[in-house]
């Protein structure tokens, strides 16, 4: 009965995956396991393998080996339109926003089914007014933060359970990094959400729980709480790749 | 300079050069040459863009260059000109190819059983290379004695004769028993490849989630279909001949059309998907595909040139001075300002437009030509988006050739049919995407209007200069050449 619980809890869990691109071994034996209803960020050096996870779940890269279980069933191995149609939605670090679509296509092009985007308008539009305004405009005409919020905008428009966020305040000034932490906090009300987010503050003030992952291996989880005061480990893993967490006590 | 303003500035430099032309055009050859000339560039350039339309669309998409697109187009006159002039070879072969189809199809039904057999890892290789081996052998014996050849003459046969009665070259299909003994075996023979296909013992395999009454659908439908078209063998024949000429030339296009799409969709299915990953290799495919479609075209029909007779709306001698005397008499020719025009190339030039407008609302209006906007960019992240893109692939592939399968069709009237005729249109099709820019179908517009008016005013000069008339043919890649250097990605090109 203990699995049971277990997996309740738990919408998402990566159980040691391997991932090899090509014939580099990205990913040696990475778990992560994100608890219904949270945040759980993905924290770790460039290059440390933060974003071939994010893409192993989402079937793009395929793992090799282990499990990926998405609320109760296994879905390793399954094409990528397969396991985001079970609920799970992707915000690419790229802002792989469509260029050749307007604002409102690219949303619509997100829907799963008929009226998606009407029943959803009102809630991706309160959380970002902007995206409204310029809903006419072809996507190589947004600046960075706009195509930024479209890309988390667009993951809003199907009913997902799991939201899968690739750094999402790179590149951002900082008032809009501001805008997109409130945006995340109030979608965590309805949704879970993996995040890889290199501005450790910002992470540090999302997040309930973290993952540190390095060199290809998740090396360290638990509560956020416990890491801000471990500055030995932040130093450790996430060393000058990130900003110092001193603020994190401040703002709180 | 911003953006927008080079953007005007372009299309005003544009405008000009094209007005200069035009102008220049007319005033030294004379308005009656000008028209004439114009017309037939227009009808050029429509089937060019019936090529250059699934070129482009397969290459932006995929990044799939298609050098059977030729052959498409080829083969797509073949179908109309055999389903107009006589049928009996094609209702002779559907039933054998629905029956076919039929297993094949129940696939998504038996695989949720196969894949969960316990099956060693030796024999789950082992076990679909037999289930081939054992369709081909029961396809062999189906087809044994079958006169195929016999009945792909019928057709030449119909043009020799010139018979009032277009029934007199209708000949017999083979005794009912023995045909049908032929479709239960190639019902076996798809079975043995369902079984293969569906991978039994694989346990990785995903199960189909759809209830078994949608997955049934297909099938039976097949079924139905076969049965039908078994028993309808020869009337269905008949059927179509006695037909208005005017219908039967529709229901030509349509056929033509649809068994290029069917076509497509099968060949993208089988031959290209598994070579995405290596794409060099869909390169010399297609390039061999071509070979073989031709070298089974003249083995069918020998390698002659046919023609095909023009639709009774097109064909009677005179001249109609208005559309509306065209329609009524069905005029072989029509009075245009004072330029005599053959009314078939206005109907070409019809069907190229309303093509373009059809891309045009299919890429603009639909959803499918959203995904295939944004997969021109991205097709990872639209599948990440949960949207199935191999079957986008596969219907965009299926699309481009029934456009030129389409386009053949339409050249059948008036340009010989014979296996090479999509050759030079393959040519011409890829300097069009060239010109008018990899991915843009309205790049492929542009440039197919541009290149027919090429090759139709080359024409002209050539005659009256007394040049060579290669020059026509030569100035299309000049243009191309000219358009490289002054704009490497196209005119309407954004791809690099």
């Amino acid at each position: 009965m203990m699995e049971t619980t277990d997996s309740n809890r738990n919408l998402l869990s990566v159980e040691e995956i391997d991932t090899y691109i090509g014939q580099f071994h990205i990913l040696e034996g990475v778990s992560v396991d994100v608890a219904k209803g949270s945040i759980t960020v993905l924290l770790g050096r460039n290059g440390a393998g933060k974003t071939t996870t994010l893409k192993t779940i989402m079937g793009l890269t395929p793992p090799r080996n282990g499990r990926v279980i998405f609320d109760g069933q296994e879905i390793q191995g399954k094409q990528a339109f397969k396991i985001a149609n079970f609920g799970i939605g992707y915000v690419p670090e790229n802002r792989a926003v469509f260029r050749a679509l307007t604002v409102m296509e690219n949303l619509k092009l997100a829907e799963r089914k008929k009226g998606d985007l009407d029943r959803h308008a009102d809630f991706i539009f309160e959380l970002f007014p902007d995206l409204e305004r310029l809903s006419k405009l072809k996507g190589n005409h947004l600046s960075g933060g706009q195509q930024q919020m479209l890309a988390v905008a667009r993951a809003l428009v199907p009913d997902n359970k799991l939201l899968l966020i690739d750094e999402p305040s790179e590149g951002l000034a900082p008032i809009l990094i501001q805008q997109m932490m409130e945006a995340i906090r109030k979608l965590r009300e309805t949704t879970t959400i993996l995040l890889v987010e290199q501005n450790f503050i910002m992470a540090s003030q999302l997040a309930e729980r973290y993952v540190i992952i390095d060199d290809g291996k998740s090396v360290h989880r638990g509560l956020m709480s416990d890491l801000v005061q471990n500055q030995d480990l932040i130093h450790q893993y996430l060393g000058a790749s990130i900003q110092a967490p001193i603020s994190t006590s401040e703002v709180q | 300079m911003s953006h927008n303003s080079k953007k005007l500035l372009y299309s005003v430099i544009g405008f000009l050069v094209v007005a200069g032309v035009v102008f220049g055009l007319y005033t030294y050859a004379g308005q009656e040459a000008f028209i004439r000339t114009t017309l037939s560039g227009l009808t050029l350039g429509s089937l060019f863009f019936l090529v250059a339309a699934g070129l482009t669309l397969i290459f932006g998409l995929m990044d799939v260059l298609n050098f059977a697109h030729g052959s498409m187009f080829m083969i797509g006159a073949y179908t109309g000109w055999q389903f107009y002039t006589n049928p009996t070879f094609i209702f002779g072969v559907l039933p054998l190819v629905l029956a076919f189809a039929t297993t094949v199809m129940l696939i998504p039904v038996i695989k949720p059983r196969l894949v969960r057999l316990d099956l060693s890892e030796a024999w789950q290789k082992r076990l679909p290379i037999l289930t081939y081996i054992a369709a081909l052998l029961v396809a062999v014996l189906a087809l044994v004695k079958f006169d195929i050849l016999g009945l792909a003459k019928t057709a030449m046969v119909a043009v020799t004769t010139t018979s009032s009665n277009p029934l007199a070259e209708l000949s017999p299909q083979e005794p009912l028993l023995r045909f049908l003994l032929r479709l239960l075996l190639l019902m076996l023979s798809g079975a043995f490849i369902a079984v293969g296909l569906s991978k039994p013992g694989n346990r990785t395999e995903v199960s189909a989630p759809e209830p078994l009454k949608k997955r049934l659908i297909l099938p039976v439908v097949l079924f139905v279909l076969t049965i039908i078209f078994t028993l309808v063998r020869e009337s269905a024949s008949e059927g179509v001949l006695l037909m208005n000429g005017n219908l039967r030339f529709a229901l030509a296009i349509i056929a033509a059309t649809l068994f290029g799409f069917l076509l497509g969709a099968l060949i993208e299915i089988t031959m290209i998907r598994p070579l995405y990953v290596r794409s060099f290799f869909i390169v010399l495919m297609t390039l061999g595909m071509s070979f073989v479609m031709r070298e089974l075209v003249q083995v069918l029909w020998d390698p002659l040139a046919y023609q095909m007779v023009r639709p009774p709306l097109f064909a009677q001698p005179g001249r109609a001075t208005t559309i509306a005397e065209w329609l009524m008499n069905g005029s072989s020719t029509i009075s245009i300002a004072g330029v005599t025009f053959p009314t078939y190339r206005l109907f070409v030039i019809l069907l190229g437009v309303v093509m373009f407008v059809f891309v045009t609302l299919l890429m603009n209006r639909s959803r499918l030509g959203m995904i295939i906007r944004a997969g021109v960019q991205d097709p990872q992240m639209v599948e990440a988006l949960g949207i199935n893109v191999k079957r986008v692939f596969t219907l965009v592939f299926a699309l481009g050739v029934a456009l030129a399968s389409l386009g053949g069709i339409g050249a059948a009237p008036f340009l010989p049919v014979q296996p090479m005729m999509g050759d030079q249109y393959q040519m011409q099709g890829f300097i069009t995407v060239v010109i008018g820019g990899m991915g843009s179908y309205v790049g492929a517009f542009v440039g197919a209007m541009i290149l027919g008016m090429a090759r139709a005013f080359g024409d002209y000069f050539a005659l009256k200069l007394q040049l060579s008339p290669t020059i026509a043919e030569a100035s299309t890649v000049i243009i191309m050449i000219i358009v490289l250097i002054l704009r490497p990605q196209g005119l309407f090109g954004k791809k690099d």
